[in-house]
């Protein structure tokens, strides 16, 4: 990468480091955001919930990037949605357990022990059973069963400003709002790689997506939380998100300025490379 | 079952035939699903070209995507601000067809960059006037799709247990699965090879070799559109309209707690005769245009 600034410092990341910072920034904006509201008994900082998603969905995103560079190109849909299913899966488990055993704010932690466990169980079973035989797919399921988590999790808690079970259960799935977390989720995760799918795929400029479509979904969690927050909390979380869909959309666009071939107004076909 | 219930049930079948066609040609006009992969191939063995290029996952989520958004902003605006029904439903679907706008423009400013190497450019006007035609049609699926769920949610006599956005977010999956199997053949078999023998079907060989120029100038998205509306289109219409009619229809007639028994049987039944139909169809259009000549080896150029 010859861009510098911020835009060439994401395409150098590895994804051990990805990991680490998806994971702990998931975590601690998930416990920030529900620490702050709890203390200061108000719901306007549910939106962080919703900015330490972003840093689980760029983990997932990248992990999407990693597994589906082995030749899955139909299949890049299909594995968004798989994170997501066994993320919702997770953050059941990890908060009723949590909810019944007297801690309710450990439910984060148990909920991303579970979702790695269960990714690498589904790993090895499309590997050793299915026979996928791609060398990183157990390490890639887990990651993206803890972004799905993770993601659905920091999304969850915007909605319903706690992390009690049975708020998340009535702010999030009685009111159907799981729906549109699950399905924007989804699409933060597979979107930025089927979007850039090609021989000249860039990290950097999946990676701008994926935060631009966390923006979006933040939009859309904006929007449900005016339902169960309230205005002031909801705008602010819409606003927010907004922002940020600006922000890296002007930066997607510069990137792909860069990457593209050729940028024009409009023309006749290009001449053939072969 | 009375007079109002069937007709509810007549209005969410013909929503979903609006929702189906307008589906197929959002779709079509962005090159989106099974066709895709034929455009994304094209430039790969060296026939670049200005199709837009709308790779947002498969249909279904996609779609799933646009209807639960409608359904959660409809939901909210007459939750919290006890919003009228069809101004909610608009508001919404405006959302949705925003969301699409930005996800068709990111594929295909992404997929067209990720084809360096092979001189794909990426052609604004393209943009510009074809990002809009698939935006409308976006708004036309979610507007009906959300219409459908908001009347299964509060108007009809038995209500559906589900909140509206869950009951979006499977019809959206529904109609972007049939619309992907129903209509797609249409755009990819007869358009993008509208040069080749009629049922001759893909010869690997031919993978990316897609019609690229126009009757007059270089074939567009907006093209395939106007082709797709004269079949595809009504055909998914037909398909997903069938689907929620009959399906909502058995379980009004039949009442789904004590009638349970009769509501599936009916169910069973409609399947035989759908099934008994197409074997029919097909083996008709097997009559009709006959076995596909032999293949004789290559021809040389």
């Amino acid at each position: 990468m010859s861009v510098g600034g911020a835009v060439g410092a994401l395409s150098a990341l590895d994804p051990k480091k990805l990991r680490m910072y998806g994971l702990v920034g998931s975590v601690v904006g998930i416990y920030l955001g529900a620490l702050l509201n709890s203390a200061l008994n108000t719901t306007v900082f549910s939106f962080i919930g919703a900015l330490a998603a972003i840093f689980a969905v760029l983990m997932g995103a990248n992990a999407v990037r990693r597994v589906c560079a082995y030749g899955i190109g139909t299949g890049v849909p299909s594995i968004g949605m798989l994170a997501l299913g066994m993320g919702i899966i997770a953050v059941m488990f990890g908060l009723s357990v949590a909810e019944a055993l007297g801690f309710g704010l450990l439910g984060p932690i148990i909920t991303l022990v579970y979702a790695g466990v269960f990714g690498y169980i589904i790993g090895v079973i499309a590997n050793k059973v299915i026979k996928f035989n791609i060398p990183i797919m157990e390490e890639g399921n887990s990651d993206l069963s803890m972004a799905g988590a993770m993601a659905l999790l920091g999304w969850s808690f915007a909605i319903s400003g706690t992390l009690g079970y049975a708020d998340i259960l009535k702010d999030v799935l009685m009111t159907g709002y799981i729906a549109i977390i699950f399905i924007a989720g989804g699409l933060a995760i597979l979107h930025p790689f089927n979007a850039n799918l090609g021989p000249d795929e860039k990290q950097d400029r999946t990676l701008v997506n994926s935060v631009m479509v966390s923006g979006i979904a933040m939009i859309a969690t904006g929007i449900a939380a005016i339902l169960t927050q309230g205005l002031a909390a909801g705008l602010l979380q819409l606003v927010i998100g907004f922002a940020l869909w600006f922000y890296f959309f002007k930066m997607y666009y510069k990137l792909v300025k860069r990457d593209a071939a050729a940028v024009v107004g409009t023309g006749l076909l290009p001449p053939t490379v072969q | 079952m009375d007079a109002f219930s069937m007709g509810l049930i007549a209005a969410m079948g013909a929503l979903a035939t609006v929702a189906g066609a307008s589906e197929d040609i959002e779709s079509d006009v962005g090159s989106q699903s099974n066709p895709n992969s034929q455009v994304q191939l094209a430039a790969q063995v060296g026939n670049p070209h200005r199709i837009y290029n709308k790779a947002i996952s498969g249909e279904p989520p996609a779609n799933a995507l646009w209807a639960a958004t409608a359904a959660m902003v409809a939901y909210t605006l007459i939750t919290a601000f006890q919003m009228p029904a069809l101004f909610a439903l608009v508001a919404g679907a405006s959302v949705a067809a925003l969301f699409n706008g930005v996800f068709s423009m990111s594929a295909y400013f992404g997929r067209n960059s990720s084809q360096r190497r092979f001189n794909q450019w990426v052609y604004l006007d393209i943009v510009r006037y074809t990002t809009p035609s698939i935006m409308a049609h976006a708004w036309i699926t979610s507007f009906c799709i959300a219409t459908i769920s908001y009347i299964m949610v509060y108007m009809l006599p038995i209500p559906h247990p589900f909140p509206m956005p869950i009951i979006a977010l499977i019809w959206g999956l529904a109609v972007g699965a049939i619309g992907s199997s129903v209509g797609d053949i249409h755009y990819g078999g007869e358009r993008e090879f509208q040069n080749r023998q009629f049922g001759c079907g893909l010869n690997t060989m031919l993978s990316g070799q897609i019609v690229r120029k126009a009757e007059a100038g270089l074939r567009n998205s907006i093209d395939n559109a106007w082709f797709c509306t004269k079949f595809g289109g009504p055909a998914t219409g037909m398909g997903f309209g069938l689907t929620v009619f009959l399906d909502n229809w058995r379980t009004t007639v039949f009442d789904p707690v004590t009638q349970a028994s009769l509501a599936i049987a009916m169910g069973i039944f409609f399947i035989i005769v759908m099934v008994v139909y197409n074997l029919y169809i097909e083996k008709s259009a097997r009559r009709k245009y006959g076995p596909y000549p032999e293949y004789k080896g290559d021809i040389a150029a």
